[in-house]
């Protein structure tokens, strides 16, 4: 559909959010130092509430794919649809994946599904990168093109509204009041904005030396055997798989049960392939016995796997791992040291 | 909701002990499963935990499943101590069969080790039942020791069907009573058995055994398009959602766990 455009101001978006809290579980990103987190609704917290900034220190996939969901029975308490504001581009791209893996082939998870489903995804534009950024060496962008309802773009006091689902139109239409229209120049405003978060991710990337997807695309299956780069990057790896958990594209789950009075019980938990016991076998085979094999495996996944069968590479330059990892394993490093061949040694050697 | 993490419980009819390590438990799902040939389930002690297991019965028998088990870890030992009259779930079935159709008019090879033996036990009893679509039926099978042999009740049935269904036994370790070959089952497997121009291999057994069983049958002169590997990973969810049994480009779960030597040899690590 073509995605049109309005303008709301700073207070009539918060009345609009206090509104939509008695039908929906509202959530948005809050400023917590130097983090940003999101958590429910509250107007009482409201000069807290941060939708521009950068993504959230937490990946939006737990909201749709949370990290423990029981999915033996279907009685699940809160049913009530959520919003999720303030998504930035690099998590709504995270989407492709997640959608991929849980909606297509033969069998559709209908937990996801109906997460899925239930959720009216609210996006904004960054306002401002972090030395950590490089979605656009990874085909992206610092402000939400696709995957969204409805799109913000903060200008000023106000944000340009861009709509683009059904479910989108459909809380414009219900709070029309909220919604003007917006001027030539405020589209100026965010696309100043835009260029500028733009350049400050390019120059992150270029201070890096970040190869782009161009240069990446079957860097891991030509540089396999170069162990010795795997061992470095991983010799200070301490297994606690962070990098696994704060990543939005990660997917991969461990189906665990529980006995309880009130029954047997099943849950999906999100599960690390950085872990020793990954690919382990009750009788003890492993095909990844070695950490540098599981690191290995998971820049082939990401970066190997996935632009194989679905010409998508499962990174959207969040930079999360980079920030979670207690090693300082710096997944930009690796990619530079596949691409060239070259690496320095990580600095706790 | 359709939900394919859910399981159907089943009761165990019959527990039947195989060797120190190895039961057969014999299930009645309370709806019926089918499956074919190669392809694997999950059962699980509800309330504990599931694992991945290829049936090794009929997969034209379709109201009871058997399950060849060997204690490996949490989720086997548990199983081990279950008694008839017990209810465990099932799910599945998952993956793909053996092609059977692929291997009509031709001489079939094939070789077991350890409880490896389960799969192609459901297998034989596929061939058994179209006997005479197969040019030859060959079975080499190789345990640790004679107390180590899985079926041992039933192999000489086996070895009636049709007249052309040629079976060896060996051991790694020999004792007083053991008449058969003595080594490893490699050590049986010999030029001349089968006409490779028209045969199919069949491996499946510990990762070690199946490694150097390809190495010996492409010595033979099977080519790696015919020799299909049971290459079972850590397989959960069933669905290619869970990730835990990528080998390279695919899932064990959903593209195999049967694989051809040819898909799979150059993958990384393939007999971990």
């Amino acid at each position: 559909m073509e995605k049109k455009t309005y303008k709301i101001t700073k207070k009539d978006l918060y009345d609009l959010f206090a509104r939509l809290s008695a039908n929906y579980r509202v959530f948005l990103p809050y400023a917590d130092g130097q983090r940003l987190d999101f958590g429910e609704f509250d107007p009482k917290k409201e000069d807290r509430i941060e939708l521009g900034g950068i993504r959230q220190s937490r990946p939006v996939k737990g909201f749709i794919n949370p990290p423990r969901e029981k999915i033996l029975d279907t009685s699940r308490k809160d049913k009530r649809p959520v919003i999720l504001a303030g998504v930035k581009a690099c998590d709504l791209a995270s989407f492709i994946l997640q959608d991929f893996v849980f909606l297509k082939g033969e069998v559709e998870d209908p937990f996801y599904a109906e997460n899925r489903n239930n959720t009216i995804i609210i996006g904004c534009d960054c306002t401002y990168a972090k030395e950590t950024c490089f979605c656009l060496a990874m085909e992206g962008a610092p402000y939400p093109q696709k995957n969204f309802d409805i799109n913000l773009s903060p200008a000023g006091d106000s944000f340009i509204v861009e709509v683009a689902s059904e479910k989108g139109e459909n809380i414009i239409n219900n709070f029309k009041m909220f919604f003007k229209n917006h001027s030539a120049t405020d589209l100026n405003v965010r696309q100043a904005n835009r260029e500028k978060v733009s350049r400050e991710v390019r120059y992150f990337i270029d201070k890096r030396g970040t190869p782009d997807t161009s240069a990446i695309r079957g860097a891991v299956k030509k540089s396999y055997n170069l162990t010795e780069l795997w061992k470095d990057f991983a010799s200070t790896c301490v297994e606690c798989g962070a990098c696994n958990l704060v990543c939005p594209t990660c997917h991969c789950f461990l189906l665990y049960d529980e006995k309880t009075a009130g029954g047997n019980k099943r849950f999906r938990m999100w599960d690390a392939c950085m872990y020793n016991t990954f690919a382990r076998v009750a009788g003890g085979a492993n095909p990844r016995k070695r950490l540098y094999e599981r690191l290995r495996n998971r820049f082939e996944k990401k970066f190997d796997f996935f632009p194989q069968i679905l010409n998508y590479f499962a990174c959207t330059g969040c930079g999360r791992c980079i920030e979670a990892c207690p090693g300082d394993i710096d997944l930009r490093e690796v990619l530079k040291g596949l691409v060239t061949g070259k690496w320095n040694k990580p600095p706790h050697e | 909701m359709n939900n394919p993490y859910a399981y159907t419980e089943a009761e165990i009819l019959k527990v039947v002990d195989e060797t120190q390590n190895i039961k057969t438990f014999t299930l009645r799902p309370k709806t019926g499963i089918g499956f074919r040939a190669g392809q694997f389930m999950d059962v699980s002690l509800p309330g504990i935990g599931e694992a991945p297991f290829t049936p090794s019965s009929n997969h034209y028998v379709k109201d009871v499943l058997d399950f060849t088990i060997m204690r490996a870890g949490r989720v086997t030992s548990l199983i081990h101590q279950a008694k008839a009259g017990d209810i465990v779930g099932v799910r599945g079935p998952y993956g793909l069969g053996y092609p059977l159709n692929e291997f009509k008019g031709k001489e079939v090879f094939i070789v077991g080790g350890g409880v490896g033996l389960a799969p192609l036990r459901a297998l034989l009893y596929a061939l058994f039942n179209e006997v005479n679509d197969y040019k030859k039926i060959v079975l080499k099978y190789g345990a640790k020791t004679s107390k180590d042999i899985v079926y041992k009740n039933e192999i000489d049935s086996w070895r009636a069907k049709a007249g052309h269904v040629d079976i060896e036994i060996s051991v790694d370790v020999g004792d007083d009573t053991w008449k058969g070959n003595v080594g490893l089952v490699t050590t049986v497997l010999k030029p001349g058995l089968v006409d490779v121009n028209n045969a199919v291999a069949i491996v499946c057994g510990p990762p070690i055994m199946m490694k150097f069983v390809t190495f010996k049958l492409l010595d033979l002169g099977f080519k790696e398009n015919t020799v299909y590997l049971s290459m079972e990973k850590n397989m959960s969810c069933g669905i290619g959602k869970c990730g835990h049994c990528r080998i390279g480009p695919y899932y064990a779960c959903k593209d195999g766990p049967v694989f051809t030597y040819d898909k799979i040899k150059d993958l990384p690590n393939i007999w971990d």
